[in-house]
């Protein structure tokens, strides 16, 4: 009750010294000289969930700005953040200073782009690779966020499980023996599955979000028209291929990611490989944390690929836009991401980051002493294809990933049985 | 008034005169005569219960013993050793200096876990005892308005609730937790239904005569002959409160947490310790225990009082 | 004795209202008329606030083209309702509703009353006991979905390991429908079971032990005395517990929704209740607060509905009972 009370006092008494705080820290590049303290202090909020890495940043931010306090907010899950974003954003009310916005969720929010603060500034042109500043900006040109971590994949493998099929262990080998094309790997998949029981890979649901973000326009037109699915030939080979692999060829370990069972297979030896977004690396290292063989291979099917990745945008309900703006574009500097990326390996999506030295000497002890500064930095150089995700982009990717749940990881429907099924919720959703 | 509180028992002798005094009945039972239930049961009696406490409380025991293991541990033994691991400590140290604000969060429950239970006691209890025994227009309909109203589905209150609550300006504060559940239409139905059968009408008539207004009467006599319901309607509403999560959540948020939304930030790391986590559900679980054990005696003894004054 | 039958008239002629003062009485017969008004109003205004205004607006908007974030949209008229009553998923989500609630519900009420019987006995520790079955209602939902979804893994869950250890094949609680609903039902009956267990023990111990004694004295067996005495005094009580579990079960949101990490019921929507429903309308990708809505006021009519029902036939089974 007392901070909460502090901090609606503060807002209250911040909103008399707006004018003058924002003449000094207006400054696009985030007031580090600490900018005036105007007449009055003033509280921002930033909310953001899982791991953004911010903690010893704010910090720094307030010894740099007296007069601004920084407080955090998180949520557990991009679930209750969503959940909370939209409720507050339907009410008007409550948002904080700075909203941390998931890739998957910005586009059905593009849509009401006028309750979220331009925050586009020449100065800042080119901080950021194209396609992730493409992914915020509306098509009026409207910079909706500024972009935080990118998710550039791999191959993440174990080499201990390679090396009792008889395969090659070295990460640069194994990148040439799993080739360049999904259909090279899952052939390699088909050669490890020979000489061993493990399956090759942890969930099909991770493959197609592989292959379905290489697709420039997966399921809408340029124009936001939506393909119907029966007549999406292009997803629905995606899927079939998929399917092809996971039950035919027997190289699926029909988990479905974030699940218990999925979990726990890290440590019995569950599967062989699996596609590794930088922020993965965490993941991996805490499930399977006492298992030694983990490595991760400089390539990725199909050409680059990206998964995931946040921005952070200011609601027009901020009472400081001004400020939140100035906190979110100094949070998104290259040198901060560098530092969260350090803390929490969220990995930047700034250009000047990707060839810092401090990033590309990273390396990781648990995936063999690997150079994950420079692969991943690599991943990120290789990524060309930035999918196009309009408003019903999430919705029916969603419709998919049911489909491929229900044929590998239930099993309660055959593969065209569950396709059909989510060509008819498709139908229900009315987008036609 | 005097008169009543210095004998509260020969109206209620009264009352039940027809049928010889249940007093009398409950006294007899102590000296374990009359009817068969009053022997004492043999030993499929206490299997039965050892079962039923056995299956009650393993979940519990489970969380304590994943709590007392590590992640690794838990996840190549899906079941684990029936005795706790040596982890417990450090996992709860681990969950008390994590970044969840927990005795933040700690205090703000046990606030509005209080006031909470102590405001539905009594705005329930006063209307039970209005609609269970006073006599007034639209009596029957009110009470069946009552009870249609738990039937409004919660999660689509939320956003209208929280324009109500940005509009008044409690986003992020305790009230906007306790305001709303302040009465609840359960507890005005539970009061209802115990009052009309444990409230004699001649207590109402007694504590009138005596010159008492409708209030002075409802505190008097029936707020005491309410005991039993309103402890088990207290300890209720603390729990509920106490578990709540979706409300809080949403509109106090982390910032200001309350335990249940302070533990679930044990998820928010890319990789999920159980271990945390149920150490979490644990400490986060403690404090009721710890309530219950004494509560639970109250309880008990409230219900014991409810037979006698039946 | 049932919640609306009127108070019965004992509103006797023998007070002495006469030797009271003129104004005394009349302020007397002020407080008779407005005092129950009053007691009661503090429930109706909250609620006018928290319950029947959230009503009333997501009625408006039932009948509107309403996006959760973009607000107001076109006067729609039903289409909304004849939108979600075409859709597969409604039905579904209808299922599972109740196939979830009576899983839970009926074997909740059946257990309750047998272990308050056993408990309504002269055993040793009494308080012991009874706080050993109220245990589970301390634990928190989110608490209980967490241990639950632990012990019913599919491959690495505790219940199916201890199955196979028989030699029965797995069980597949996420992917079969009546398996997810089996095991959501089980936290149900876990967290609650107990809890409903006291408040019939609480009616148990109300039943004046006179009324047994004449019916020892009378010959009767004890599984007599149970279901012609126990059951019928228990009748207000039972249909209190009936009532509430219904409406809490039919809003059942918590526990399927925690049941597994996606939170939208399964892959097929196997374990999608009602209220997940009209959470996925509103807040997901649709976010159509209008649908969502009309699905709120769909439920809350079907709960009425069930609710009367439920009242009728306990009550006729009950008087049954007596007789």
């Amino acid at each position: 009750m007392h901070t909460s009370r502090k901090s609606w006092l503060a807002v209250t008494a911040g909103t008399v010294g707006v004018a003058l705080v924002a003449a000094g820290c207006g400054s696009s590049d985030g007031g580090s000289d600490g900018g005036s303290d105007g007449g009055g202090d003033i509280t921002l909020t930033v909310a953001t969930f899982n791991e953004f890495g911010y903690e010893g940043l704010i910090e720094e931010y307030m010894a740099a700005n007296p007069g601004i306090t920084v407080e955090q907010r998180k949520a557990a899950t991009t679930g209750e953040a969503r959940d909370n974003l939209n409720t507050r954003l339907a009410a008007g009310s409550g948002l904080a200073d700075v909203e941390a916005i998931e890739v998957d969720w910005l586009p059905e929010l593009m849509q009401f782009s006028d309750r979220f603060v331009d925050l586009s500034d020449p100065s800042l042109e080119g901080r950021w690779l194209d396609w992730k500043s493409a992914q915020a900006t509306t098509p009026d040109g409207v910079l909706m966020g500024y972009g935080t971590d990118i998710g550039p994949e791999g191959v993440c493998y174990r080499a201990d499980l390679f090396e009792a099929a008889g395969l090659p262990t070295d990460r640069d080998e194994v990148a040439t023996f799993l080739g360049s094309s999904w259909d090279d790997y899952f052939a390699a998949g088909k050669q490890f599955a020979a000489a061993s029981d493990v399956p090759w890979f942890d969930s099909s649901g991770g493959i197609y979000l592989g292959m379905i973000n290489q697709v420039e326009y997966a399921f809408e037109n340029e124009d936001g028209s939506v393909i119907p699915l029966d007549e999406n030939t292009e997803v629905e080979g995606i899927y079939r291929d998929i399917m092809t692999a996971a039950l035919d060829d027997g190289l699926s370990a029909h988990l479905a990611q974030w699940s218990e069972d999925w979990t726990n297979a890290f440590q019995n030896d569950g599967f062989a490989t699996m596609l590794c977004p930088g922020w993965m690396l965490g993941v991996i290292e805490g499930n399977a944390a006492g298992v030694t063989g983990w490595d991760i291979a400089n390539t990725f099917p199909g050409g680059g690929g990206n998964w995931g990745g946040s921005f952070l945008t200011v609601p027009t309900q901020s009472a400081h836009p001004e400020e939140a703006k100035a906190l979110a574009a100094w949070l998104t500097a290259p040198e901060q991401q560098i530092k969260a990326f350090l803390a929490k390996g969220t990995f930047p999506s700034q250009v000047d980051a990707l060839d810092s030295p401090e990033l590309l000497d990273v390396t990781n002890a648990f995936f063999n002493e690997a150079p994950t500064g420079q692969i991943l930095a690599d991943r990120a150089a290789a990524v060309t294809v930035a999918p196009y995700k309009g408003p019903n982009y999430f919705g029916i990717t969603n419709l998919i990933t049911d489909a491929i749940n229900r044929a590998d990881v239930d099993q309660t429907d055959t593969v065209d049985s569950s396709w059909n099924k989510a060509v008819q919720s498709f139908n229900e959703l009315g987008l036609g | 008034m005097s008169n009543l509180k210095q004998e509260p028992s020969i109206p209620q002798i009264r009352q039940t005169a027809g049928a010889g005094a249940a007093r009398a009945a409950a006294r007899k039972r102590k000296k374990s005569s009359g009817f068969g239930a009053e022997r004492r049961p043999r030993w499929v009696t206490y299997t039965l219960l050892g079962a039923v406490l056995a299956i009650s409380a393993y979940p519990m025991y489970y969380a304590v013993l994943l709590a007392s293991s590590d992640a690794v541990t838990i996840a190549q033994t899906p079941i684990p050793s029936l005795i706790p691991q040596g982890n417990f400590f450090e996992n709860v140290t681990r969950v008390l200096d994590a970044d969840i604000k927990f005795w933040q969060a700690f205090f703000n429950s046990l606030l509005i876990a209080a006031i909470t239970a102590l405001s539905v006691v009594f705005f329930s209890t006063l209307a039970g005892f209005s609609f269970s025994k006073l006599r007034f227009k639209g009596r029957a309909g009110l009470l069946v308005f009552v009870i249609a109203t738990m039937a409004v589905p919660t999660q689509l209150g939320v956003v209208p609730l929280f324009i109500l609550m940005a509009e008044l300006g409690w986003v992020g504060q305790l009230q906007a937790v306790i305001i709303p559940g302040m009465v609840t239409a359960f507890g005005v139905f539970w009061m209802t239904q115990y009052l009309e059968s444990a409230l004699p009408y001649e207590l109402i008539e007694a504590a009138r005569v005596d010159g008492c207004n409708l209030f002075r009467a409802f505190w008097s006599v029936a707020l005491p002959a309410a005991r039993p319901a309103a402890t088990m309607l207290a300890l209720f509403t603390f729990v509920a409160s106490w578990t709540n999560f979706f409300w809080p959540f949403i509109v106090l948020g982390p910032a200001n947490p309350t335990l249940p939304v302070s533990i679930q930030l044990l998820q928010s790391s890319f990789f999920k310790d159980q271990s945390l986590i149920m150490s979490g559900v644990v400490v986060a679980t403690i404090p009721l225990v710890i309530l219950f054990v004494f509560a639970g005696r109250q309880l008990v003894t409230g219900i014991m009082q409810g037979a006698v004054k039946g | 004795m049932s919640i609306s039958s009127p108070p019965r008239p004992r509103q006797s002629t023998t007070t002495g209202y006469s030797k009271a003062a003129e104004r005394k009485h009349r302020l007397a017969a002020l407080d008779m008329k407005v005092s129950p008004y009053l007691f009661i109003s503090p429930f109706f205004i909250l609620f006018l606030i928290v319950g029947l205004f959230p009503l009333a607006y997501t009625a408006f908007v039932s009948v509107h083209d309403w996006n959760l974030i973009g607000g107001q949209g076109d006067f729609v008229g039903l289409k909304n309702f004849t939108d979600v009553l075409t859709q597969p998923r409604f039905y579904t989500a209808l299922r599972n509703t109740f196939s979830i609630f009576l899983l839970s519900s009926v074997p909740q009420v059946l257990f309750a009353i047998i272990v308050a019987a056993i408990l309504d006995q002269n055993i040793r520790a009494k308080t012991f006991w009874r706080m050993g079955v109220l245990l589970p209602y301390v634990v928190a939902p989110v608490a209980v979905s967490l241990i639950f979804s632990k012990l019913f893994a599919d491959q690495s869950g505790m219940i199916n390991e201890i199955l196979g250890t028989f030699g029965v094949n797995p069980i597949r609680w996420h992917a079969d429908p009546l398996a997810s609903h089996v095991a959501i039902a089980t936290m149900v009956n876990f967290r609650w079971t107990g809890y409903n267990t006291l408040i019939v023990l609480a009616a148990m111990q109300a039943i004046p032990r006179d009324v047994y004694e004449a019916a020892v004295i009378d010959g009767a067996s004890r599984m007599r005395t149970f279901f012609s005495i126990t059951i019928p005094m228990l009748r207000p009580t039972i249909i209190f517990v009936i009532i509430t579990s219904t409406i809490g079960g039919l809003q059942i949101f918590d526990e399927p929704r925690l049941f597994d990490q996606a939170g939208q019921g399964g892959a097929d929507r196997q374990w999608m209740t009602m209220t997940m429903y009209l959470y996925e309308l509103g807040w997901g990708t649709q976010k159509s607060f209008g649908r969502a809505s009309a699905v709120a006021w769909l439920l809350f009519l079907i709960i009425l509905i069930i609710g009367a029902i439920n009242f009728m036939i306990t009550r006729r089974i009950s008087s049954e009972g007596k007789r």
